[in-house]
């Protein structure tokens, strides 16, 4: 029998009992949208989570924050040697180090004052990971400092700082800020020292060689002050004490842990050439005890984590499925019970039993696939409604704005296809049983119009 | 053409464990020849639709052996026969068993599609066997706008539509008046004649028995000594 005739014959039966059929099929339908409605919830969140972790780092960033040491079980902060070891690593393009003066540096020229972070950073590294100036110049000499796109931007008259002096962006309005020119000017660093209780203020001159490029990334911000590693030394010399960190006469702070912290770099990060490296980066720094952050290690836990959940939710919206398919094995069941009279003539003039099922079989999962089919579309309407209504709900009940890149309900091509192919292996199973049932109708008893 | 050897059968009624086995054909041998009509005879109960239905495979024999066109079917499994069936056996049954939700069109098609054969071959076939049976103008009926005549008629066709060899019909005029059935014996012995089909036909009505060239009576199950004529 050819298959052309063989679906012919199916849609024959369908039509002799419609409500019945499209019954059926509604409920499939319903069944399998409701679980790709549920799980694309689970790949929205997955999607919108990952898309703000994404965004928030830069990908081949590799922070590495110490070595773990068998000795006090604690870690080793990083120095020179460990750069070395990670610049030989392959796949490595750059390695940051930088070194954080141990207290707040305060800023000013002319009445204008901040306190930014100060930092001496190796710049031919910081280069190859991509810094650039904006405006000026390298520090040639230890008096020069180079300062973060954002310095100037916050450079504002000591005294009381009021909310008008800010925009609705948190950021320093414009005449509140320096506007004089600062390449080439000489500004003002005030560190400062505990001696027996009191304090005392240092204030070094430096000159403004250069300012940092505009970070890429809309939310990073740098107020930096990138100073040379000579003006560090004196800072020390002033200070006594590795970093110009500020020691209270109460704390007791161990001389062996000064010691330790002296030649150690406090921010080391390794660019990798691409994202698909890092992987293997992060795998080889872990089996020599470097305590590392990536975002592949944050993608790594989220993901894995949205995978559970997904499975859980396709779980639920297969449960769905199997209770549609109970209406699918009850029409199936009808429907030869309601033929099994023309059933047993086909068989008796010598309709081989296996077609009889095949075209059973061909029946419910023409029900089931036209079920996951419209399903699958009405999904994609809900799933589309979903993500313009649940924000307009959650700012109606809470007041609260959902972040407009915030996504609900995504349905990748791989959804629809997870549920057409369940929804089709549930169908088979659920016509199973009925398909075997209608190969065994008695012939004679069927024309004797007994079944 | 069909050769029945020592052939018993039994039914079992009753429930498991109370069951009372009923034989019905007791050690039945016969031959049917090519080209040969023989017709079986028999009081009502005398078991001759349990034989048909033995040959034609409906139910499979206790003891014995059924050959057809020199294959042994008492052994074949349901799905084998059901190949052998349409290729070998065409049926012609009292109440016709037509399907109903078809048209006589359909009903007659109906074994070539099961053989895989393409529309325009079937349409071609399927109206020039009614034509044949001079049902041409009720192709689109139903079966139950059909007279009784009628139906048998496309019952008929479609047992000739697969060019079988043998023909099995238990008692083909059981349900037809006088004049139809002089009308169905006369077309019987033509399709005989003109095309050598073997007949196999049981019927308790003396003028359907009088076509065949042999007529077998049974009698509680067994073959009646000197009527095998
Ligand atoms: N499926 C069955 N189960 C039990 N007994 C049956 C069955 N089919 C037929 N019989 C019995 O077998 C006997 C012969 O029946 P049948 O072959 O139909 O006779 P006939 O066609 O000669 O009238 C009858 O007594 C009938 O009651
Ligand atoms: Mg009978």
């Amino acid at each position: 029998m050819k298959l052309k005739d063989q679906f012919r014959f199916v849609r024959q039966n369908m039509k002799k009992n419609r409500t019945r059929v499209y019954m059926t099929i509604l409920a499939t339908a319903m069944g399998c949208a409701f679980l790709i409605v549920l799980a694309s919830v689970g790949f929205g969140l997955q999607k919108s989570v990952v898309k703000e972790i994404t965004e928030r780092r830069i990908m081949t960033q590799i922070d590495v924050y110490g070595q773990e040491t068998s000795e006090n079980g604690g870690y080793r902060q990083l120095d020179g040697k460990d750069v070395q070891i990670f610049e030989e690593m392959s796949d490595v393009k750059a390695v940051t180090r930088r070194i954080m003066l141990q207290q707040e540096g305060k800023y000013s020229i002319g009445d204008y004052h901040q306190s930014a972070q100060t930092v001496v950073a190796n710049f031919p590294s910081e280069i190859s990971a991509g810094f650039e100036l904006s405006e000026g110049s390298l520090a040639k000499d230890k008096t020069e400092v180079v300062v973060g796109y954002n310095f100037p931007l916050n450079l504002a008259v000591q005294g009381e700082q009021t909310e008008e002096m800010f925009d609705d962006k948190g950021q320093l309005k414009e005449e509140f800020r320096y506007n004089g020119k600062l390449i080439g000017e000489t500004i003002h660093l005030t560190v400062r020292k505990l001696e027996e209780g009191k304090q005392i203020e240092k204030v070094f001159e430096v000159k403004v060689a250069g300012i940092s490029k505009k970070p890429t990334k809309e939310w990073a911000e740098d107020r930096s002050v990138y100073i040379s590693e000579e003006l560090l030394k004196d800072i020390e010399e002033f200070t006594g004490t590795p970093k110009g960190i500020v020691l209270d006469s109460a704390e007791q702070v161990k001389p062996a842990d000064l010691e330790a912290s002296k030649n150690t770099f406090d921010d080391v990060k390794i660019y990798a050439e691409n994202m698909e490296a890092v992987q293997g980066i992060v795998d080889s720094l872990k089996e020599k005890d470097y305590a590392t952050y990536s975002v592949v290690n944050e993608l790594k836990e989220v993901n894995l984590m949205f995978a559970i959940a997904k499975a859980g939710l396709i779980f639920i919206g297969t449960i769905a499925i199997l209770i549609a398919s109970i209406g699918i094995y009850n029409t199936m069941t009808m429907a030869v019970t309601e033929r099994a009279p023309d059933i047993g003539i086909m068989k008796a003039i010598g309709a081989n039993p296996r077609i009889i099922k095949k075209i059973f079989l061909l029946e419910s999962s023409y029900i089931g696939l036209i079920g996951a089919l419209i399903g699958t579309i009405v999904s994609y309407g809900i799933s589309y409604a979903v993500n313009i209504v649940i924000p307009l709900i959650i700012k109606q009940a809470f007041g609260e704005e959902t972040p407009p890149e915030l996504i609900f309900s995504d349905i990748p091509l791989s959804l629809p296809i997870i549920c057409i192919v369940i929804c089709y292996g549930v169908t088979i199973l659920s016509g199973l049983r009925p398909a075997q049932r209608a190969t065994k109708v008695d012939v004679l008893r069927a024309m004797r119009r007994e079944v | 053409m069909i050769t029945i050897n020592h052939l018993s059968h039994e039914f079992v009624v009753g429930k498991k464990g109370k069951q009372t086995f009923i034989p019905i054909l007791k050690d039945i041998s016969f031959e049917v020849e090519k080209g040969e009509i023989v017709t079986i005879v028999g009081r009502s109960g005398s078991g001759k639709s349990t034989l048909l239905n033995l040959v034609s495979g409906f139910i499979r024999p206790k003891e014995g052996e059924i050959w057809i066109n020199g294959e042994k079917v008492s052994q074949m499994n349901e799905s084998k026969f059901a190949d052998f069936r349409i290729k070998n056996l065409g049926f012609i049954f009292q109440s016709f068993q037509l399907i109903p939700s078809m048209t006589a069109f359909q009903n007659v098609e109906l074994p070539l599609i099961l053989k895989g054969i393409s529309e325009a071959a079937r349409k071609k076939q399927t109206e020039e066997m009614l034509a044949k049976v001079g049902l041409l103008d009720y192709q689109d009926h139903y079966p139950g706008e059909l007279s009784g005549g009628q139906q048998q008629r496309v019952s008929i066709a479609r047992a000739l539509i697969v060019n079988p060899p043998i023909i099995l019909a238990d008692e083909p005029t059981g349900s037809l008046d006088s004049e139809t059935e002089e009308d169905l014996l006369k077309f019987i012995k033509e399709l005989n004649t003109d095309l050598g089909i073997t007949f196999l036909i049981i019927t308790h009505d003396e003028k359907v028995a009088a076509i065949g060239h042999r007529t077998i009576e049974l009698k509680d199950g067994r073959i009646k000594e000197g009527v095998l004529i």
